[in-house]
Formats: C-alpha cells, structure tokens, sequence
C-alpha cells in the first residue's frame, strides 16, 4: 500500500506538471529570444522588413519595364553585362590630379536572329579640364555565321573599335533581312506558282517561273551589303535563264539587257514595284 | 497496583492469569481490528488502485498533450525562421536581381542608343563616337501620345531633325532613332576630325581652317611639309551625305603662279585621293611621317 501511495503521489506530481507545460512554450533561454524577435522584427505593422520587400519589388518591377522598353526601342536585347575596373592611376598622375581608369566590358544578348557576344576595353583619363574615354580594344562574336555579310563587317568594326557602327550596323541590316523577308513571303503568298524561293523565305534568291513555259526563269539576287563605312545597302541583280532557241529569237537583245534595265526600273519603281512587274510580265506573257 | 506486586511473590501464578488475561484481551482486539482492517484496506486498496490507475491515464493524455504542443510550437517556430531566412533570401535575390537589372541598363548606352522612361513618356539618350573615342551625347525627349511628339531635344540646329521625324517618326520609331543616331554620330566624327587638324596639326596649315557647323564644309590651304619648299596647296572638301565622315566631293588645288611639274601633279593627285580615303587627321598624320624624307624634286 505503501508503494501506491509513493505512486500516486508521483503521478500527481508529474500531472500538475504536465498541466503547466502544456500551457507555457517550452524551452529556453535564447531560441525563444530570438524567435520572439524576429518575429517582432518582421511583424511590425508596418515594419522596415515589409516595407523594404514591398518597395524593393515595386521598384524592381518598374526597372524591367524599363528595360522592356528599351529592348523594344532599340530591338536589341541586352541579356548579360558585366564590367570589371582596374585603376592605373600612378602616383604621378595622383600628384597632377590625373586619374586613368580601365574598364573591361562584357555584353551579350541578340538583335533579332543574331545573337552577339562582345567584349571591350574603355580606358578614361580625367584631367582637370577634362574626361577622356577611349575604346581600347573590341572583339566580337555573332552568330549565326551565315551571314557571310557580316563577318567582314564584324572586323571591321573590330579593327575600328567602333562600337556603335556595330549597333547602328546591325540593326540596319536586320531590318533589311526582316524587309526582305517579308517581301519574298508576300510574294510567294500572292503567286505561288509563279515564284520560287529555293531556301525558304529566308533566303536571298527569289525565282520566277512560268509553269506553262518551263526553261524560263528569272532569278532576282538580293543581297544586303555593310559598306566601309558601315552603311547597309540593299543590292539586287537579275539573273536570266532562257533557252537557247528564246535567245535566238530575241532579235532586240532584250534578255541580255535585261539586268540593266532591272537596275534602271529599280530606280523608277523602287523593289516591290519592280518585283511585283516582273513576276506580272512573265506570268501573263501570252503565248510567242 | 496490588495484583502486580502480588504477582511478584505468587508472581507468576496470579500475575499470568491476569497477564493470560490481558494479553488475550490485546489479543482479540488486535485480531477483531485485524478481521477489519483488510476491508477497509482493501477498499482503500482499490481506492487507491483505481486512482492511481485513473492517475495514469490522465498522466499518459497529459504527455501526449505536451508533446503535441511541443512539436507544434517548435514546427511554427522553424516556419517562422524558414519564413525569416526565405524572406532573407528573397530579399537578397530581388537586390541582386534589381542590380543585374540597372547594371544592364546602363549597358544600354554602349549601343548608342539608351533612355529613361518619365512622367510623359520617354527621354532617349543617343551616344556618339569616332574612332573608339566618345564624344558628345545628345536627347530626345518624347511625349508618348497619339501623334508621338518630341518635347524637347538637345540636337543642333543644323541636323535635319523634322525632315527625319516627318519620315520615320509616326511610322517606325527605330529606324527614326537609329537614323538621328547615323546623322549625330556622322557630324561627330566630322567635327573630330577638323579640330583634331587645328589643334594638332596647325605647323601644316598656311591659313585658318574654314568650316562650317555641321563641319560638312571645309575649306584650308596647307603645306605636305611644313618646314619645306613645297607649294602650298588648297583643299576643300565636301560632304554632301551627311550620314559620312568622309568627303564626296574633293578639289586640291594649287595656289601659286606657275605651272605644277609632273611630280607636284602626281601629288596634288595623290593627296586629292588620300581625302576621299581616309579621315582628314590620319591624312595628315601621313604627311607628318612622310616628312622625314626630303622630297628634293619640289626644290625648283
């Protein structure tokens, strides 16, 4: 009986203790300090910590619209940038208050179907008069390689460390592609029998053919140059291909200055114009 | 009292019955409490069974209550430091994010063409250079209505700016951008170069240089050696597309009296091509290197 009593007495012991705990946290000293205070530091009404988080995303929000914008400006997409200082200020040049200063940049992202990768050099001499910034060096990547245009240009601008030729270059000669583009498609979409694209829309050749006069075909070369100075011109040819018995026939040697007088009704109608007469004339040439 | 003493002498006779006695009396009632007790003991007993029992069970839901609580405020107070360091985290992530953002952003003026959006549209920042050297800024402030306007711009007077807005303004603001863009950085380039030949080069100048503010017309008379006999010569150059830093048009001419030799012609030639080629300091910069050389044919 004895035993029982110690027992129960035990047990009544560990109940009201169970009862306390199960009302108060539990255990000690500093987890719960620093529970309490974080929780104080983030659940402040209008505390820094929301505040900051709320400001921090409206602001970040307003940025890349921002650089939405300007991507659409542009329409050159500006992906990664980096950049890394190095001070070349000598001791000298402190004493002069002189201060030269090298930046290495690094910058990729695309315009349109070329994507570019480059990486330059920017030195900056401060005088007291004035702040000088020069583009040391410049290397360019750009892809797709294609392109075959473009890699001389690329170099050029290169051995010029002209930067923004290379800009202004490219998103000429893209807008050029795109116009081209569009033009072959429209073109196709109007006659589908008559015109040809041998490498899709895409490509710098548009055919024309007269399905009920095969051997006849005309084959109009588009190219888009980048000049010296970095100027983007569109260039067109004509190319003729006829059967020999047409040529004979062909008393007033109309098919042989046919690239002339293409380069002549360039400069009267402009492309699509142009283009657009070709593909009528051999379309609708009535039977010779 | 007597019986006791008594006891003493007959002792044990008289004092053992009484003794007998007394002890059977303790005796019973020692054994009718014995005969008792085990009820109430045993009630007690299992009073106390049942509640110790009872006590147990209350004792065991209390742990298990405790237990509970316990996971549970240690599993909110995890959240909230997983909420804390997440918020943490996520902080840091859109700073460095927000870093990344403006780092491009300012990337942009390598293009030449950069800007900040405001209150009525947009402010576009267009960057020149000539020869990997930046040279001015200049902007377009646009108000993004229907039909876009320009508010206000830093562009000089003598670059065509309406002509090239009336064109591609309304239709395709790119190609207006990148357009001003070519023109500005044009005129920059040709404005380099002509103080570049009056700060560098005035020892080869015979007279001032005349140009005019979009630097498209320059007028000097100079000399291929500057301490030499040789005749000076007159240039002008032209530039009639504005969209160049190299001339369109170029007479070299010769200044003096007499009739030129076949060897000064075949310069003045030379020097008339080497304008058309080749930025006007670098021109210059030639002659500088080419100076080391006496041409003796000159001396007449």
């Amino acid at each position: 009986m004895d035993s029982q009593l110690v027992e129960a007495r035990a047990l009544e012991a560990e109940i009201t203790a169970l009862r306390r705990a199960c009302v108060e946290p539990p255990a000690p000293g500093e987890d719960t300090s620093r529970v309490r205070k974080s929780f104080r530091e983030i659940y402040q009404a209008d505390s820094e910590g929301w505040e900051l988080s709320k400001d921090l995303r409206s602001h970040l929000g307003h940025l890349e619209s921002e650089l939405q914008f300007l991507s659409t400006l542009t329409g050159i997409n500006i992906r990664h940038y980096s950049k890394k200082t190095e001070d070349l200020t000598s001791t000298e040049m402190t004493e002069k208050s002189i201060k030269k200063v090298l930046q290495r940049h690094r910058l990729s992202g695309n315009c349109h179907m070329i994507t570019f990768q480059l990486e330059f050099q920017l030195l900056e001499i401060q005088n007291e008069e004035s702040l000088s910034s020069v583009i040391t060096d410049l290397s360019i990547i750009m892809e797709p390689t294609e392109y075959s245009e473009l890699s001389e240009f690329v170099s050029r601008a290169e051995e010029r460390r002209d930067l923004f030729m290379f800009f202004r270059s490219l998103h000429f000669f893209v807008e050029w592609c795109e116009y081209r583009k569009r033009t072959f498609k429209r073109f196709k979409e109007k006659y589908p029998e008559a015109v040809h694209l041998s490498e899709g829309a895409s490509s710098s050749c548009m055919g024309i053919r007269n399905p009920s006069r095969p051997g006849f075909e005309l084959v109009i070369v588009w190219r888009i140059q980048i000049d010296e100075e970095g100027k983007v011109l569109p260039k067109l040819d004509l190319l003729t291909k006829v059967p020999l018995q047409a040529l004979e026939l062909d008393k007033n040697g109309v098919i042989e200055t046919a690239p002339l007088s293409f380069r002549t009704l360039l400069g009267v109608l402009g492309i699509e114009a142009t283009l657009e007469s070709l593909i009528k004339s051999l379309h609708t040439e009535a039977s010779n | 009292m007597e019986l006791a003493n008594t006891l003493s002498q007959d002792g044990e006779s008289r004092g053992g019955v009484l003794a007998h006695l007394e002890r059977l009396e303790t005796q019973v009632s020692r054994s009718r409490k014995k005969m008792e007790e085990p009820q109430s003991a045993q009630a007690e007993e299992s009073a106390l069974r049942t509640r110790i029992h009872e006590l147990r069970r209350l004792r065991d839901k209390l742990r298990a209550e405790v237990k509970q609580h316990q996971a549970s405020v240690k599993a909110s107070t995890t959240n909230v430091e997983s909420d804390q360091t997440l918020e943490i985290t996520e902080q840091e992530s859109l700073k460095r994010k927000r870093e990344n953002v403006k780092a491009i952003l300012q990337a942009y003026r390598f293009t030449g063409i950069s800007g900040k959006l405001t209150s009525r549209g947009a402010c576009v920042c267009i960057s020149t250079a000539f020869e990997g050297n930046l040279l001015g800024s200049y902007f377009v402030d646009l108000v993004m209505r229907k039909p876009l306007q320009i508010h206000h711009h830093s562009i000089p007077v003598f670059i065509p700016l309406e002509e090239i807005s009336a064109k591609y303004l309304q239709t395709n603001i790119q190609h207006f951008l990148f357009t001003l863009c070519e023109y500005l950085n044009a005129y920059s380039g040709r404005k380099y170069q002509a103080d570049r030949l009056q700060s560098d080069f005035e020892a080869f100048l015979a007279g001032p240089l005349q140009r005019n503010s979009l630097c498209n017309l320059l007028s000097f008379t100079y000399k291929a050696e500057p301490e030499g006999q040789s005749f000076p010569f007159c240039a002008r150059l032209l530039y009639k597309d504005l969209t160049t830093t190299l001339p369109t048009d170029v007479t070299v001419t010769y200044q003096g009296t007499d009739a030129l030799s076949t060897t000064q012609e075949e310069q003045r030639a030379a020097h008339e091509s080497l304008f058309f080629t080749k930025p006007l300091h670098q021109v210059f910069t030639s002659f500088a290197r080419k100076g080391d050389k006496l041409d003796m044919s000159l001396v007449s």
